[in-house]
């Protein structure tokens, strides 16, 4: 609840102070922490809308495509598509060579069963899943990361990722830097604006003495042009010195004006401030936020992550294989 | 007439020093702290007629400052003007359990800081 001035003034005018009233029992705790439950609510929202994808484009990007996994079946898919036109058994043997077990491949893209002169393949024991050694990436799994790179990055500019999170992209990070840069900025504004003001001032006072000479100018002319009115120049210097007399005045005048405009534009520059905090308070409020998602996620027990299957019987898309696709995979394979 | 000036922001100081100006002080007649801590350093070495303080500030803020300065020393009598944006009842009422002796919520025009100012140094 915001207080008016007039609300103050009434306050400071007869102070009449409940010693039940709730507030005033905290009296170290800064009104910060009392409006947060207020302001929380409203950042929450504005930071889930920010975090979440725009439902439109969620509906042309399905929900497995965020997945390292699923990335994976893509781009073996890719490599499936263009080699399908000529798909003979040298590039079966290429394909189970790059493909670590079944599920990867796409029904539509596996031929009908054709005759193969020489039944070249050759069971292949199925590789058992080993802990992943460090070693020299082959050529396909350059390929491989380099286009996944490529379609994260065209996701990623089509705004249906998010950026990757890095210290210019991180919320608090950003806001930070806004809040410094900005205070940084507003100091040079009004230096600019305390340059303008000195340099007015400055003006006024030679202004001054310009009228004040101009004044003697015009009692010295006077005189002179009534002592010699046969001297047309005295009585010449004299209209002109009486027609500049207010130039000094109105020049006073006008930078009056805009001192005045200068003191307004210094006191708007107070809403820096106000927005800084403001900005201070959203930040602290995601803060508070990260830290109790984080505790909330926090996995105390022992587990460790377990493969998990990429296709399961009920599941929408063109990748999983019925019983007639089966049958003809495992007639071509011979085995 | 020496007027201490406390806030965090650099921007907030100055706009209150040319306020201060526009009513007839010198730049030579205020100093200024940009937060509790430094203010209670300047405060021990120089005496002060009257303290502008900001709420919300890093180290120490603007009420601990004022809780201090009314617990003892040289400054317990010298009136104290919150500047803040804190605009809630109980914030109001909170510093002035505390013992600041008027109060402005930002924004402030130049006039609401002058009958302020002239209502404290009159007391």
């Amino acid at each position: 609840m915001s207080m008016s001035q007039e609300e103050i003034e009434a306050l400071m005018s007869g102070l009449d102070i409940p010693e039940d009233e709730e507030t005033a029992t905290e009296e170290e705790v800064p009104a910060v922490s009392d409006e947060n439950e207020t302001m929380s609510e409203d950042d929450i929202a504005d930071l889930i809308a920010q975090t979440d994808i725009p439902s439109e484009e969620v509906e042309d990007v399905p929900s497995e495509t965020i997945t390292d996994e699923s990335i994976d079946e893509i781009i073996s898919s890719i490599d499936e598509n263009q080699d399908n036109e000529d798909l003979g058994s040298e590039n079966i043997e290429d394909i189970l060579a790059g493909i670590d077990g079944i599920d990867a491949s796409e029904p539509e893209s596996v031929p009908e069963p054709t005759p193969v002169p020489e039944p070249t393949p050759k069971p292949k024991p199925k590789p058992k899943p080993e802990p992943v050694a460090p070693s020299a990436p082959t050529q396909s799994q350059v390929d491989s990361e380099a286009i996944a790179k490529d379609w994260t990055d065209n996701q990623i500019n089509q705004g249906v990722f998010p950026f990757p999170v890095e210290k210019n992209t991180k919320v608090v990070n950003q806001l930070s830097e806004v809040a410094t840069d900005s205070e940084e900025k507003a100091s040079k504004i009004f230096d600019v604006l305390s340059f303008i003001l000195d340099e007015n001032n400055d003006i006024q006072k030679n202004s001054k003495a310009l009228d004040d000479f101009v004044s003697k100018q015009i009692v010295l002319l006077d005189s002179l042009s009534k002592k010699f009115p046969s001297i047309s120049a005295f009585d010449a210097n004299l209209k002109l010195a009486q027609s500049l007399q207010d130039l000094p005045k109105d020049i006073i005048s006008r930078t009056d004006a805009e001192n005045t405009k200068l003191f307004e534009a210094m006191e708007l520059m107070q809403f820096h401030d106000i927005n800084r905090q403001k900005i201070e308070r959203v930040m602290a409020v995601i803060k508070k936020l990260s830290t109790y998602l984080n505790n909330l996620f926090e996995d105390d027990t022992e587990y460790h992550d377990v493969s998990v299957a990429k296709h399961i019987h009920g599941d929408t898309g063109n990748n999983l294989v019925d019983e007639q696709d089966l049958d003809a995979l495992i007639a071509e394979f011979g085995n | 007439m020496k007027i201490l000036i406390v806030d965090d922001s650099s921007t907030m100081r100055r706009i209150i020093g040319n306020v201060v100006m526009q009513l007839g002080f010198s730049r030579d007649d205020f100093d200024e702290a940009e937060d509790g801590v430094k203010a209670w350093k300047i405060l021990s070495e120089t005496q002060y007629d009257i303290i502008l303080t900001d709420w919300n500030m890093p180290n120490m803020n603007g009420l601990e400052l004022v809780q201090k300065v009314r617990a003892g020393g040289n400054h317990q009598k010298v009136p104290i003007i919150m500047i803040t944006t804190e605009g809630g009842k109980g914030e109001v009422i909170t510093a002035l359990k505390a013992g600041v002796n008027n109060y402005i919520v930002k924004p402030f025009s130049a006039d609401i800081l002058k009958e302020k100012l002239d209502g404290v140094l009159k007391r």
